[in-house]
């Protein structure tokens, strides 16, 4: 198989995927804290395309809200997303899928349990540690908080996107059995 | 899939979509550059007006707005309680400017233009083997599958319903990853023989 088609047609289906978990409906927390699953699809494109394309399947799919395709959870699209004060979880986005992908090919992935196992900690560093990172400074920068509120206020998002990180351990534990010549990390 | 685009056309439909991007990207490191309280309400009234001037093409993004609404009161009434009123005037008529006039961009132009701006500022891009109007490809895959795998998704979850008696949640996950890798290959070896790439 061409390695270029495959490129085209992987960014294409894991962008339209975290399209699809745009769509469907958020989970809320008993605190009042959403589950919106759209960082779960940055977690899985990272450790399922690697850096490279993880990197552009984010890409893809911000610039197709960027020219106003509601693909945001609640329907949200358009520049105006790019302004708002949670803006910079959505740049991180790209950078999270990008570093989830290095980690995951930079950890064993050879048995079900270790790709599992790497998942969990590539997503954890990835799609958790940095997107929150690009968060606070969204946060600090466009709500002008203090770093110290920025960070109590990101925090309460985490034990979400915990539970997203061992979904996607489990995701990648699944597809590792169920097609064993898949590649992880690229 | 729907786009936020609006067919009435209104005056701002006749700008050409890089002009209005443009302005969006002078308008946005001005006011983040800016902490001139005068220049700040000066430029919200501007970009009011602007926004009023739609007219009846602005009644769909109601929800949007709302949205806008809700993150200005949390955004300044966190301020006002933590006695930084001004700060807070500040962070509320930029978040206004920006998101408002992102709106409109979003609401007067067709995203195919938009893409075609995209496309344009990513030619540079040629000479270290990007092929910008891969992007228009992409685009048009990516929304094709979007519809495709939310079907794959629903029909997922009706048979999990109908063995457990319960929604599929996360547990359908997997599956839907799976078939959606398988789909991926298939959909290469289709692409490599259209396009021979």
């Amino acid at each position: 198989m061409n390695t270029s088609s495959l490129s085209i047609a992987l960014v294409s289906l894991f962008a339209a995927l975290i399209a699809v978990f745009g769509l469907i409906p958020k989970i809320d927390l008993p605190l009042g804290v959403p589950i919106t699953l759209q960082t779960l699809g940055v977690m899985l494109a990272g450790c399922m395309l690697g850096p490279k394309r993880a990197l552009q399947a984010l890409l893809l799919f911000l610039a197709a809200v960027a020219i106003g395709l509601p693909l945001l959870s609640g329907g949200r699209g358009g520049m105006g997303v790019f302004f708002a004060p949670a803006s910079g979880y959505l740049i991180g986005w790209p950078v999270g899928a990008f570093v989830a992908g290095w980690v995951m090919h930079m950890l064993p992935r050879t048995t079900p349990r270790s790709a599992a196992i790497s998942a969990f900690i590539a997503s954890a560093i990835g799609g958790l540690l940095v997107v929150h990172v690009f968060g606070v400074v969204g946060l600090v920068n466009i709500a002008n908080l203090s770093w110290e509120q920025a960070i109590m206020g990101t925090l309460v998002f985490v034990p979400g996107d915990l539970i997203k990180c061992a979904l996607c351990a489990t995701v990648v534990h699944t597809v590792a059995r169920g097609l064993p010549d898949w590649r992880f990390g690229g | 899939m729907g786009s936020l685009y609006s067919d009435q056309r209104t005056w701002l439909h006749g700008v050409p979509a890089a002009i209005k991007l443009v302005f969006l990207a002078l308008l946005g490191t001005g006011v983040f550059l800016t902490h001139n309280l005068a220049v700040l309400l000066t430029s919200a009234a501007g970009c009011l007006l602007i926004f009023i001037f739609l007219g009846q093409a602005t009644t769909r993004t109601k929800p949007l707005l709302l949205g806008l609404l809700f993150a200005s009161l949390l955004i300044g009434l966190f301020h006002i309680y933590m006695q930084q009123p001004m700060l807070g005037a500040v962070s509320v008529l930029r978040l206004f400017c920006t998101t408002l006039m992102g709106v409109a961009l979003t609401l007067t132009t067709r995203h195919t233009d938009l893409l075609a701006v995209f496309e344009w500022l990513l030619t540079p891009l040629r000479y270290f083997g990007v092929e910008p109007e891969r992007l228009s490809l992409q685009v048009a895959l990516m929304l094709r599958f979007t519809e495709h795998f939310f079907i794959l998704w629903r029909r997922l979850d009706d048979a999990h319903r109908l063995r457990t008696g319960q929604a599929g949640g996360f547990k359908i996950l997997a599956p839907l990853t799976i078939q959606m890798l398988v789909a991926a290959r298939r959909v290469a070896d289709t692409l490599h023989v259209r396009f021979r790439r």
